[in-house]
């Protein structure tokens, strides 16, 4: 099994649940906060699935001071659009027209790849024209058809007429070609006494008509319609059962008035108390059952388990309301309808604390922009993770030859190389916090070399080199810092020239412009299972160590604050502190 | 690979070429490369793109009328313990592409008329794919595994029947490719003679 490459997560402050209450409430319990203190972070814990994130992920409100994951962050829809056409959507279009795209995009119902508009009728050989013929257009019918899978809108007995405007095109058709009546001609043709006696003939004949969804409730609803309107239809022997169950105009009215949003007359229906009758004919909305099924078990035994439609794809299948009814239908793959493309959102993030938008893309749908985006990355400092090798020089002799990717070996001392990089404009001051064995059943030793260090500022690097050439830039204060930043690089330098590669502790491994180099060693545990334990679990062997980091610095003071009066004053500077948890990931541990 | 093979088979002695049979309609690139020491024939209007490999080190290969050969195809690649000799080591019927990077290996492997192999599948040894299939890129056709006409592989071995009766259309298609191809990709049929 290959190690992981060794990585750092962070776990966002907002999981922490001591920090969910009022930083400022003086009723907090103080009894529990040493408790808290002592506490270590397990990143084995189950929860922690939920709160961890590489740096890159998290975003940092600048009012707060804090760190913000996904988790923790208000988000507001800027625009809807379709990931296919691009096309992006009013939010009014959205409540009428629900929120898929109503243009002419549509995925493959059996293997989700984009569908494109395909002349059925095969093209006239080109050959056959003469050189100076412009190509002939295209003439319909047209299908849905998926370059991937070869599946084409035809095996459901799908075409279009025109190759624009598939999404209407397609709401009015049913599988199988048959056009799907709108409310209209529903009503018109229930009017047409010819189409009428023709339906019943076909009855009579034992031909009885099948009602798809929305044709069977806007039956069924007229007919509870016309009953309410005339009371006096129902059979009086029912009359006593009346106040109670679904034959009471009363409590049908109220019923229908939920889905209906209460256009019938309440009042009017109270004060008639009578039975009703049970819708009996297809005029009526009744639909019976179809409880044959031989035929899906003869399909069944043709097709096999291919045939079938599995739960992903019946899911991602649209509702229709033109569809057959509710027995026998969607099992099979040959009755999959296209699916339109599902719209999608850019969306802004606010802090859930002081409201401020902490990211905000750019509202255009084609552009990837940001206006906003206030990245963890740029406040908070990286740190990555080298192994270390003590291959030359008089040093340690425990330290093992590390090579990326390779596995740990049990019980022997190892060095890795955690260098921390400043993204601020001000010297931060950083205190490591990690416990000396490793949480869970293995626990690995863990000594952080130096855990308190000062990283230089991230000024500009044309102006560190303007200042090396002598030329005398920013205020008395600065040039102070400065001063102070050479003087301790050059003990420090000193100290490190002199005993290179000697691992010593409090000091620092390495120094630059603005980062750090420290080293940790890890004694890793032996894997060996006691008798009576466990067998080793999944990821067991995974070194994690877990580590506190507080970094302090000092802000310009004020300005920012709710509340607070600006002041002019420059000097005013503010301590600032972040202090949160991380994971530092070495690898797996090789198993004995 | 070709360590086993070596392991397995006589090597060809170096510089020798395989017996080629090509029609004089072909279009075949100055670096595709024949090896092996088994006949080599490819039919009417076929275009095999350069550096594409056709080893009959495993038995006779055979390319059909207006077949695609892509840039690093391979047919009659030997593989493991696979590497006995038979008569026929790959078959493509006509119409057959052969996408780029895809293998077939050898030991009576069929290929049905009008099937595409899609980029970097691999057909196993002994597999008969049938007529008018689509194997997607990647996808892995076991070693004699049998697959019916019109069938669709897809998304890590799923399989579907194409219902679309294109066939027609495709050789079409395929046919104004290869004219194009005829003039792109300089042919040298005499370097292999
Ligand atoms: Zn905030
Ligand atoms: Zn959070
Ligand atoms: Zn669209
Ligand atoms: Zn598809």
């Amino acid at each position: 099994m290959a190690a992981p490459t060794p990585y750092t997560y962070i776990q966002c402050p907002c999981s922490d649940v001591s920090t969910l209450s009022h930083p400022s409430d003086p009723n907090s319990p103080t009894g529990t906060e040493a408790d808290e203190d002592d506490r270590t972070f397990d990143p084995r814990a189950p929860r922690s699935n939920y709160s961890l994130y590489p740096l890159e992920y998290l975003l940092y409100c600048e009012d707060c001071h804090q760190i913000r994951c996904p988790r923790c962050v208000a988000e507001e829809i800027v625009t809807y659009y379709c990931p296919n056409c691009l096309f992006e959507v009013p939010s009014s279009n959205l409540k009428s027209e629900g929120n898929r795209c109503t243009r002419s995009c549509f995925q493959c119902p059996v293997c989700i790849g984009p569908l494109a508009v395909t002349s059925v009728e095969t093209k006239p050989d080109p050959r056959l024209l003469a050189p100076d013929n412009i190509a002939a257009p295209h003439s319909g019918p047209y299908a849905l058809t998926c370059s991937y899978c070869h599946w084409s809108s035809t095996e459901v007995g799908i075409q279009f007429e025109k190759p624009n405007s598939i999404h209407a095109q397609l709401a009015k058709l049913r599988n199988g070609g048959t056009t799907r009546l709108t409310a209209k001609e529903r009503k018109e043709r229930r009017r047409d006494p010819a189409h009428r006696s023709a339906t019943t003939e076909g009855e009579e004949s034992g031909e009885q008509e099948d009602l798809d969804l929305e044709t069977q409730f806007a039956n069924l609803k007229a007919f509870y319609q016309n009953q309410l309107a005339d009371p006096n239809s129902a059979d009086s022997g029912l009359a006593a059962l009346g106040d109670l169950g679904f034959s009471s105009p009363t409590s049908l009215s109220r019923i229908m008035s939920i889905y209906t949003g209460g256009s019938l007359q309440d009042k009017k229906a109270k004060s008639r108390v009578g039975a009703m009758r049970e819708a009996l004919e297809p005029d009526e909305g009744l639909q019976v059952a179809n409880l044959d099924e031989s035929a899906a078990i003869e399909q069944l035994q043709s097709e096999g388990h291919d045939g079938t439609a599995c739960t992903a794809q019946r899911v991602d299948q649209p509702p229709h309301l033109g569809e057959e009814h509710l027995h026998g239908r969607g099992r099979f793959t040959s009755e999959l309808r296209p699916i339109p493309y599902l719209l999608r959102t850019k969306r802004s993030k606010r802090c859930p604390i002081c409201r401020h938008i902490i990211s905000k893309p750019e509202a255009k749908v084609q552009t990837t922009r940001f206006r906003i985006r206030l990245v963890a990355g740029s406040y908070i400092p990286s740190i990555a993770i080298r192994p270390l090798s003590l291959s030359n020089g008089g040093g340690s002799a425990s330290g093992a030859a590390a090579v990326p990717g390779a596995l740990l070996d049990p019980l022997r001392p190892t060095h890795y190389l955690l260098t921390f990089k400043n993204p601020i404009f001000e010297t931060i001051k950083v205190t490591l916090g990690a416990p000396s064995k490793t949480p869970g059943r293995f626990a690995s030793k863990v000594t952080v070399l130096c855990p308190d260090f000062e990283i230089d500022a991230n000024t500009d690097v044309w102006d560190e080199a303007l200042k090396e050439g002598g030329g005398g830039g920013g205020g008395g204060g600065e040039r102070d810092r400065e001063r102070e930043r050479r003087r301790r690089k050059r003990e420090e330098g000193s100290q490190s020239n002199n005993n290179h590669n000697q691992l010593e502790v409090g000091k620092i491994w390495e120094r630059g412009r603005n980062w750090v180099s420290i080293v940790v060693e890890v004694v890793p545990a032996s894997l060996r299972v006691e008798a009576g334990d466990g067998p080793l679990r999944e990821d067991e062997d995974v070194l994690e160590i877990p580590m506190f980091v507080r970094v302090e610095w000092e802000g310009e003071a004020g300005g920012d604050e709710v509340g607070s009066v600006p002041t002019r004053d420059r000097d005013t500077r503010e301590k600032r502190e972040l202090a949160y948890w991380c994971v530092l990931g070495l690898g797996r541990i090789r198993q004995s | 690979m070709s360590s086993k093979r070596h392991s397995i088979l006589p090597p060809a002695p170096a510089g020798s070429k395989p017996p080629i049979h090509f029609s004089s309609s072909i279009t075949i690139a100055d670096s595709a490369l024949l090896t092996g020491t088994h006949p080599i024939a490819i039919h009417s209007e076929s275009v095999v793109h350069p550096r594409a490999r056709l080893d009959s080190l495993a038995g006779r290969i055979t390319v059909g009328r207006r077949c695609v050969v892509h840039e690093r195809a391979s047919l009659g690649a030997v593989v493991g313990t696979s590497g006995r000799i038979t008569e026929a080591a790959v078959t493509l019927g006509d119409y057959v592409i052969v996408e780029v990077g895809a293998a077939i290996e050898a030991g009576e492997t069929v290929i049905g008329e009008g099937t595409v192999v899609g980029v970097g599948a691999r057909v196993g040894a002994g597999a008969v794919v049938g007529k008018h299939c689509t194997l997607t890129p990647h996808t892995e056709i076991a070693a004699g595994e049998v697959v019916p006409d019109f069938t669709v592989v897809y998304s890590n071995g799923m399989r579907r029947t194409d219902k679309r009766g294109a066939a027609e259309l495709r050789n079409k298609g395929l046919a104004r490719q290869i004219d194009v191809l005829r003039r792109m990709i300089p042919s040298n049929p005499a370097k292999f003679a």
